[in-house]
């Protein structure tokens, strides 16, 4: 009699924690990368940097070199690599580029300009370039600023936000290691061609993921979007 | 391959031991009796639990309140003596002859917390290799039982701990996929010392212990102490411990198998046996222990692969005791695990990331206790241990090396213990010791060794009989670092036998470790690198002549080199215990822990090709501060409800300062991404320390039905949403930052015994509704077990 009652008492809770399992739960996840996406930017997701380098010495496997610089064009998305002395002679003092990534992950991000000594474009055709650093979200910034205000920036390089007055667009931390792009930083541009353009840089991790859950997460992988006003006005609306 | 060959020792002693051990069980000699009866206010008292240890026995009184342990063997034993609605009731008897003894058992009403207060008096069963006790502290102590831990069918130490009320288990990102820790209220992992029968145990990942290393089947109890407890055991203890009491003191022998296996593949294997020998001069108990789990991943949208670790653990354990004469007792203890892990990550594209672990760690301990008188008792013993990890992480597709680090870490400690007591008005202990410790790691340059010397006095004092007191004072001097005196003192009034009112307050300290001082690390797939504090100035030094520096941060140096201070915190609580009737018992506590001198790093200098150099400094001060309820009720027999909460705060008031000084980043205008609006911040912007939680809370019910020899529990764990980590640059949390969200967790078990208590059966579901979160990279989703255990022993 003792043992049969006690079956039934399991025989009750099975049916209790198979529906108790059924229902499952987890925690919501955004997809970051589509949440950019407004109809007129151009978002470019995953646009991978040079992963073949490393920083320092000691890395097995890696080549012991500083991180290749690359080009990279607004009108076609073009990417144009600088691997060798040839290359670099061909496109660097060109009109054929918007803005080029370079140093460390190549995380230093130059408009093409031809007046600062460590730009690509130095010395090149682009002479009128400039940005300006726009403390506003990307979807805010509605109107490029007034050419008074380009002409007068000293904005050089967009690279780590390393103090106040840096116009970078991470930051890098000391404790975590962890690159992060800063929000409510969007660069407007005035390029080569004349026309304006508005730049959010939004991260250098492979999938644009929205936390870095891993010490090794694999970078550089570039996610950012921008906007060119081809009609040639100050309209950066993208709403 | 040389593991290999110590794990086929180990088997072979495991085979030999237990063989002994079946020997022994048919040879054992038993002709003593226990028997009595339990009453209340002079009515017998049916059905109430009668435990006899160490045979592990469990009987139940019958309608007169009547029960019987017959065929004893002699030596000590503890009987305790437990119903719903009454205090516990514990017991020490000695057996030698034959001997016939009646008990006569009065039981009181009230309900037995797990929680012990300030020196209160409910004896545990102590720990013969120390004098030191847990009730000597000034903070408040709990207490898990092996009982709990069975019902909670639980396999590794992390997973019992973070159910417990303002404790959680946390991954520290930035040490890497195996640095995880445990955290007490609001103290993180580095600050909580992890002890093994008293004496400390070692290997940390980035100041991170992790207790999974652990399992719980040879654990007779765990004694958590909340708070600064220096004064006990010294550097290190500076937020709180961990102490884990293994299995020892056996009169019957007895064989324990049990498996259980079930999601991740997850086997638990147990195998122990314990035994007196020598005509119970002399008792052993050994345990072996198998573990593996194929690890799980809770970021399958980004990685393929695990989150957390896949590894195998095996651990061997041993303790045995034998008398010696009439008043000395040598003990001799030993543990040995090994865990191997190998973790891969595929992030897509060919980023495939092998993540190799291999860890070993040993302890032993021997030591001799002696009586003078009945208040005067001596313990002398000398520690062991050594821990060594061999780690890398590696780009499978080129062998493309990210980190790789051999670390060694060997610690010798003896001591000096002695115990006074005095007519039950005061107990005092006292003890001197010593301990050189030894570190080798790839990294480490320029260290020899470190040696420290303790001397301590503690004890507990009832001056009236409505008041007791608990102090303690311990003097610990390092030869790197210098000297350091921690008291700490308690109190305890029981202003009516319904309300106890109780405060303590205690310090801690925690010395610069090898790393901190000696470390220099360079890390080159982020390209920076480490300097510690006491070779700063000569390494700069070096870097500059060789032309890799490129700026010197000569204030940071200046203020920083060669002079970094011992961590300290203060620890203050005070509670109220009210017992308004014998089915229900409430406890509220609020502390208060002020850490100044953190240590944490700061840059120091650029080198050439922009690379960062670092070193540690100490931050000015840190603050824990919130409270603690408990509930314990059991409105019917054998059912038992309880529930606890923490609310807590934890900040570092450096951030406040620098938020009021408007210092870069802080200063930074906070932008609200929702409307878009910014502000300038303002020091009640800062929401407080990364992965604290302001609200925790957990409720559990534990039943169990005799005739049918089941037990069942269901617990829920509420964690708060709490800070992962800055995401708008400014260097601080605020509430636009990265939270991970409040989750809840509920976890069942249900046993049921069979064949005379000989065999149980048992199911365990953790984490039911499978809640899991890419930001919490070491909490798996649901998982079931099922077990099986047998105990060989004689029947009554």
């Amino acid at each position: 009699m003792k043992t049969k009652r006690t079956i039934q008492k399991s025989c009750c809770l099975i049916p209790l924690l198979a529906t108790v399992l059924l229902t499952s739960c987890s925690s919501n996840e955004e997809d970051n990368s589509a949440t950019l996406v407004d109809g007129k930017s151009t978002v470019i997701t995953d646009l991978a940097g040079d992963t073949g380098a490393s920083m320092g010495g000691n890395t097995d496997g890696k080549e012991q070199r500083g991180f290749h610089t690359f080009l990279f064009r607004f009108s076609d998305k073009k990417q144009i690599w600088l691997h060798t002395k040839a290359d670099s002679l061909q496109y660097m003092k060109t009109t054929d580029w918007d803005i080029a990534f370079t140093g460390p992950y190549n995380s230093e991000v130059y408009v093409n300009n031809s007046k600062y000594q460590y730009n690509p474009g130095f010395e090149g055709p682009a002479q009128n370039t400039a940005v300006v650093l726009l403390n506003e979200d990307y979807r805010n910034v509605t109107q490029a600023p007034a050419d008074a205000d380009f002409n007068t920036s000293e904005i050089t390089k967009i690279g780590w936000a390393s103090s106040a007055s840096s116009a970078g667009w991470f930051y890098y931390s000391l404790s975590s290691h962890i690159m992060q792009s800063i929000p409510n930083r969007t660069y407007a541009i005035r390029l080569p061609n004349g026309k304006f353009a508005k730049l959010q840089l939004v991260n250098a991790y492979k999938g644009n993921p929205p936390a870095v859950t891993d010490l090794n997460w694999p970078a550089p992988y570039f996610t950012f979007r921008y906007y060119v006003q081809n009609d040639g006005t100050k309209n950066l609306n993208t709403k | 391959m040389k593991n290999k060959i110590t794990n086929g020792l180990n088997q072979n002693k495991i085979v030999l031991s237990f063989v002994l051990l079946c020997i022994n069980l048919l040879q054992a000699q038993k002709h003593n009796t226990i028997r009595g009866n339990v009453y209340h206010s002079g009515n017998p008292i049916k059905q109430a639990v009668i435990t006899l240890e160490p045979s592990g026995k469990t009987i139940f009184t019958d309608f007169n309140g009547f029960f019987s342990f017959s065929e004893l063997p002699n030596g000590n034993y503890t009987i305790s003596v437990t119903n719903m609605g009454y205090k516990n009731y514990i017991q020490q008897i000695v057996l030698n002859g034959n001997h016939n003894k009646s008990l006569h058992i009065d039981l009181e009403a009230g309900i037995d917390l797990n929680e012990v207060s300030v020196n209160s008096k409910t004896s545990t069963k102590n720990n013969p290799e120390t004098l030191i006790k847990a009730q000597y502290s000034a903070m408040p102590v709990i207490i898990i039982d092996r009982k709990t831990i069975e019902l909670m069918g639980s396999r590794r130490l992390d997973e019992i701990l973070k159910e417990q009320t303002g404790i959680a288990v946390v991954n520290n990102i930035s040490g890497g996929a195996r640095s995880v820790g445990v955290q007490m209220q609001g103290f993180g992992s580095e600050y909580i010392m992890v002890l093994i029968d008293g004496q400390p145990m070692m290997g940390r990942n980035n100041g991170n212990f992790d207790l999974s290393r652990i399992s719980v089947s040879n654990i007779e109890r765990i004694e958590i102490i909340k708070g600064a407890s220096s004064s006990l055991y010294g550097s290190e203890a500076l937020g709180g411990t961990i102490n884990i009491i293994t299995r020892h003191g056996v009169i019957d022998p007895q064989l324990q198998a049990s498996l259980s296996y079930g999601s991740l593949n997850i086997v638990d294997a147990t195998l122990e046996g314990e035994t007196p020998f020598s005509n119970n001069k002399g008792t052993a108990n050994i345990a072996a222990n198998y573990y593996r789990t194929d690890g799980f991943n809770t970021n399958s949208k980004y990685i393929q692969g695990t989150t957390s670790p896949p590894y195998d653990n095996y651990s061997l354990q041993g303790r045995s005791r034998y008398q010696l004469n009439e008043n000395s007792y040598l003990n001799f203890s030993g543990r040995y695990g090994l865990r191997r892990s190998f973790m891969q990550k595929d992030f897509g594209l060919g980023h495939i990331s092998g993540d190799n672990q291999d860890e070993q760690d040993l302890n032993l301990s021997l030591s001799f206790d002696h009586k003078f008188k009945s208040n005067l008792k001596s313990i002398s013993r000398y520690y062991l241990t050594h821990y060594t990890a061999d780690m890398s992480v590696a780009w499978q597709e080129s062998n493309n090396s990210v980190s790789q680090d051999v670390f060694k870490q060997t610690l010798h400690r003896l001591e000096q213990q002695f115990s006074f007591s005095h007519n039950n008005t005061y107990q005092l202990v006292g003890g001197i010791g010593g301990s050189i410790e030894n570190m080798n790691d790839d990294a480490l340059t320029g260290v020899n060794s470190l040696q420290t010397f303790f001397s301590y006095l503690q004890g507990e004092w009832t001056p009236i009989q409505k008041l007791k007191a608990v102090g303690g004072l311990r003097y610990d001097h390092t030869n790197n670092f210098g000297g350091r005196l921690n008291p700490s003192f308690g109190l305890q009034y029981f202003i009516t036998p319904k309300i106890t009112f109780k405060a303590g307050i205690g310090t801690g300290f925690k010395a610069p470790d090898f790393k901190t001082n000696y470390l220099v690390f360079y890390n080159s797939s982020s390209n920076y690198l480490v300097i510690g504090n006491a070779v700063l100035a000569p390494t700069l030094q070096q870097l500059q002549d060789d032309g890799q520096i490129s700026e010197i941060r000569q204030y940071v140096l200046n203020q920083t080199a060669g002079n970094l201070q011992a961590e300290k915190s203060t620890s203050y609580n005070a509670g109220i215990i009210l017992e308004p009737s014998k089915k229900f018992k409430a406890e509220g506590n609020i502390f208060y822990h002020k850490i100044t001198n953190q240590i944490n790093s700061i840059q120091v200098a650029t080198g050439a090709n922009n690379r960062i150099i670092y070193t540690y400094q100490n931050l000015p001060k840190a603050v824990n501060k919130g409270f603690e309820i408990g509930l314990k009720l059991s409105p019917i027999k054998n059912l038992e409800i309880s529930a606890g909460y923490q609310y807590l705060i934890a900040q570092d008031l450096s951030v406040k300062d620098s938020i009021r000084a408007g210092k870069w980043p802080y200063s930074q205008n906070i932008h609200d991404p929702a409307t878009g609006n910014s502000y300038k911040p303002r020091p009640k912007d800062y929401w407080g320390i990364e992965n604290r939680s302001r609200h925790m809370a957990n409720t559990a019910i534990f039943y169990r039905y005799e005739p049918w020899k089941m037990s069942a529990s269901v617990r829920v764990n509420f964690r708060g949403k709490y800070p992962f980590g800055d995401r708008n640059g400014n260097q601080f949390i605020d509430k636009y930052d990265l939270f991970v969200k409040e989750y809840w967790l509920t976890n069942a078990s249900i046993e049921k015994r069979l064949l005379k208590d000989h065999l149980s059966i048992r199911f365990t579901a953790d984490n039911i509704f499978n809640y899991t979160d890419p930001l919490m990279p070491g909490q798996p989703g649901r998982i079931l077990l099922g077990g099986l255990s047998y105990r060989f022993f004689k029947d009554l």
